[in-house]
């Protein structure tokens, strides 16, 4: 809208007449002279807060309190040392130098070198300090990278992966699913399963039920109590002559240990026939005896054997008259007569025999790999029955005994790395054992490839933590040394 | 200070110094085992050349108050200003890897954050402010001396006023007419008039030809000046006295011209004049209230961003200071 009108409006009036010099005439020429409000407010302002800047400073200094100038958060675990500046820091004439000492650091914890790398590299060049609440043991890929990128030792070549520069690049595939010289990897494990006939729905006995295992029906962590549903009281509760620890593959001595405590649910604990086999899995060996033979070396079980006819046919000697059982004749042996009278000792080595055959050549080889017999096991058995009026009579039968291999089961599958199957809790196993569903081969290897990994563990906040340290360690902790503790608490919590 | 084609040198300028400071930064962060630091060499850099633009768009201040100094002119130091300014925040963000850091660099960066957002929320204020200013505000005046210039228009509606309804005890004496509102009571005064004066009955008696053509004074009668009287009292004068109050008529252009309208129906014709004089008045009033409102806003964030310049600059020297020597 115009606000003012020219004399020559329809209206015929004389208009508000506004010239530039009417205008300026209105207008103090000292108007500049005088404070406005906000003049003013401006004023104040920019002389109160770098006032109030000064005084922030001054107070912290008189209060003799450092953090000011501190040029971050501490990690977690140093937070207490918050307020405890010389701790790490030097104090030089009064003042804190920038570099925290290598002494401060290892006045609380050691920090064993990794391999024989020398010169080790200062602490806070991998634990950088002052960076908030992180995890100060969490080191940059960088920093591994150092060396890793391109790999070299005084001899020159390496055995190990020479070019890694993350996960993500240069990472080989985990050394237990490489093939070596050409030939595939294989699981050295001995016992002979197949897991594809375990993970479909199998008739437990010829008219028992179907059932479908789990894998949690035999696979626990160490720290976990073991699934008992296929377990039997017996086996668990008999003492055996073999240690588990015999069944393992040792680890390789170059593994690094983790520095941390270990829950126990990190690995899986081997599997064993008397938890999560024996209930299916019957070593019965003989029509009259509902027990089976323990789960034992086979000289135990040899031992078990005779044991057990002897005291059976002392109980019952009407069965020293052996009848021919009309069905045994199809064997291509010659064939026993029909209707014989053995003395007890002969009963029993016969049946001893008999047992054992079935053992040797079925039930046990249905998992175990046994050697084939030595004549250097070959041995001849004496047998002995006391008979009334303390007259011995003695028979004697040579028997061969197996020689078992030992189960090889592979209990840590990466000797370099660390993984924890506690932290993978709420995947199923088969989303990374996929393998395991289909494998019909007890030398299958179903450790999951390094992209089963990836897909989770990857860089970027939507994604699992994927630095180097999440599954190695640099410090070689079984050098580790012992520190002499030198804070008490309470200087500790007020910095003084 | 606009921002168009005059600034493109600059922008392409801060547009480079951005592109390859991030380039060097991330090369570094990349190389770097313990990640971007400031106590690097890289990051001393940075923190050098941030401090060094924020010392530069504070010395602004420094060259406003000397305009006398032959140190550039004062547009380029505007537009360094505003882009070195704006380029400060980058540089310090890459000096500290993105980390906030202790106490004092954490405020240090809220600080920086506050003061060129601050600036750039009044960088734009500046470019579209004045354009409204223009079409909103023809009559635009010193923003200082408003209250100055309404105290005068509303002598000037005094004495239009009481040039047709008599004396209302509000003119001021013939002594401070000497400062007028620009307005036209210079022309028609009823002190100085030597024109008889004539009675609205007079001229609808049949001279209403010569008072429509000449200027003269026309003093209505008192039933007569009774409604224009009641609205001026009543609603004009408290407006121009004070036109921020709300809830009046003639602060809304649509409803005063209306409440003008059917004040003009009961008023002899004589006095429509005076009575579009009035309107101009409340017209201009109103521009007065609105320029003030956008001068708010042109140069109130100014309130945040100087203080807050200062202080970072203070706490920035400090930290320097410190960080350096330790």
């Amino acid at each position: 809208m115009r606000s003012w009108r020219c004399a020559t409006s329809p209206r015929k009036r004389v208009a508000r007449t506004r010239t530039t010099k009417r205008l300026a005439q209105r207008i103090d020429l000292n108007y500049f002279k005088r404070p406005t409000p906000l003049k003013r407010a401006k004023f104040w302002l920019s002389l109160l807060l770098p006032l109030l800047a000064l005084i922030w400073i001054a107070w912290r200094g008189f209060s003799a309190d450092h953090r000011l100038y501190s040029s971050g958060r501490l990690s977690e675990p140093h937070a207490v040392l918050e307020k405890e500046c010389a701790a790490c820091h030097v104090q030089k004439a009064g003042a804190f130098s920038a570099k925290a000492a290598d002494n401060a650091c290892l006045g609380c914890h050691d920090g064993p070198i990794h391999h024989a790398q020398k010169p080790a590299p200062a602490c806070a060049t991998c634990h950088t300090e002052h960076r908030g609440r992180i995890n100060i043991a969490a080191a940059s890929n960088q920093a591994c990278a150092e060396c890793h990128i391109d790999l070299r030792t005084s001899r020159g070549a390496t055995q190990y992966a020479s070019h890694i520069n993350s996960f993500e690049d240069g990472h080989p595939e985990f050394a237990a699913l490489r093939s070596v010289a050409g030939l595939a990897p294989s699981d050295p494990g001995t016992i002979k399963l197949n897991h594809a006939i375990h993970m479909k729905p199998i008739r437990r006995g010829p008219n028992g039920p179907a059932i479908q295992l789990e894998c949690d029906n035999c696979h626990r962590a160490t720290a976990a109590d073991a699934d008992l549903t296929f377990a039997d009281p017996m086996y668990r509760a008999a003492t055996v002559s073999y240690k588990d620890t015999d069944e393992v593959l040792s680890i390789h001595s170059e593994t690094m240990r983790a520095p941390g405590a270990v829950t126990g649910r990190e690995l899986m604990a081997p599997v064993k026939f008397a938890n999560a086999c024996a209930a299916c899995h019957l070593l019965t060996f003989d029509k009259r005896f509902d027990e089976g033979v323990p789960h034992d070396k086979p000289e135990v079980i040899h031992a078990f054997l005779v044991r057990t006819f002897r005291e059976y046919i002392a109980a019952h000697p009407a069965e020293v008259r052996a009848q021919r059982d009309p069905s045994r004749d199809l064997t291509g042996k010659q064939l026993l007569p029909a209707v014989r009278i053995l003395t007890r000792a002969q009963w029993v080595a016969e049946r001893t025999v008999e047992a054992e055959d079935l053992l040797w050549r079925k039930t046990c080889k249905q998992c175990h790999t046994l050697a084939p017999f030595r004549s250097g096991l070959k041995r001849k058995i004496e047998m002995s029955v006391t008979l009334p009026g303390d007259a011995v009579e003695i028979s004697s039968v040579s028997t061969e005994l197996p020689n078992v291999a030992p189960a090889n089961t592979t209990l840590r599958w990466m000797p370099h790395a660390k993984f924890d199957h506690g932290a993978h809790d709420g995947f199923t196993c088969a989303s990374c054992h996929a393998k395991a569903l289909t494998s019909t081969e007890a030398s299958d290897v179903l450790l999951p490839g390094i992209e089963t990994c990836r897909k989770c563990h990857a860089p970027g906040p939507e994604h699992a933590e994927s630095r180097c340290f999440e599954c190695h360690t640099y410090h070689d902790w079984s050098q580790r040394k012992e520190v002499k503790p030198s804070f008490v608490l309470p200087a500790l919590q007020t910095g003084k | 200070m606009r921002m168009d084609q005059t600034q493109r040198g600059w922008a392409l300028g801060a547009s480079a110094i951005l592109v390859s400071s991030a380039v060097v930064y991330v090369l570094n962060a990349f190389e770097s085992t313990q990640g971007p630091r400031g106590g690097s060499t890289s990051g001393l850099t940075f923190g050098v050349t941030g401090f060094g633009f924020m010392i530069f768009a504070a010395l602004l201040g420094a060259r406003k108050s000397v305009p006398t100094w032959r140190v550039g002119r004062a547009k380029a130091w505007m537009r360094g200003h505003l882009w070195l300014g704006f380029l400060a925040l980058p540089m310090i963000l890459f000096h500290g890897g993105f980390h906030f850091g202790g106490t004092l660099t954490r405020v240090l960066m809220w600080l920086l954050m506050l003061t060129v957002f601050s600036g750039v929320f009044g960088a734009a204020l500046q470019h579209y402010v004045p354009r409204v200013m223009t079409s909103d505000v023809p009559l635009e005046t010193i923003y200082d001396e408003i209250d100055r210039v309404r105290s005068l228009l509303r002598e000037e509606a005094d004495r239009a006023v009481e040039s047709l309804c008599g004396s209302l005890g509000l003119s001021k004496t013939s002594g401070e007419e000497g400062q007028r509102a620009g307005g036209f009571t210079a022309l028609r005064t009823i002190a100085a008039s030597a024109v008889p004066l004539r009675t609205s009955a007079a001229v609808s008696a049949g001279a209403s030809a010569a008072v429509a053509t000449a200027p003269e004074i026309v003093l209505l009668r008192e039933e007569e000046s009774a409604p224009l009287r009641r609205f001026y009292l009543n609603e004009m004068r408290p407006f121009l006295e004070r036109p921020k109050q709300r809830g009046q008529r003639l602060a809304d252009a649509a409803r005063a011209g209306s409440t003008l309208a059917g004040l003009r129906t009961l008023l002899p014709v004589a006095a429509h004049v005076t009575l579009a004089d009035l309107e101009d008045i409340c017209d201009e009033a109103r521009q007065l209230t609105r320029q003030e409102r956008l001068h708010l806003w042109l140069h109130g964030w100014l309130l945040l961003h100087i203080p807050l310049s200062l202080a970072l600059i203070l706490l920035g020297a400090i930290h320097a200071v410190m960080a350096l020597r330790y």
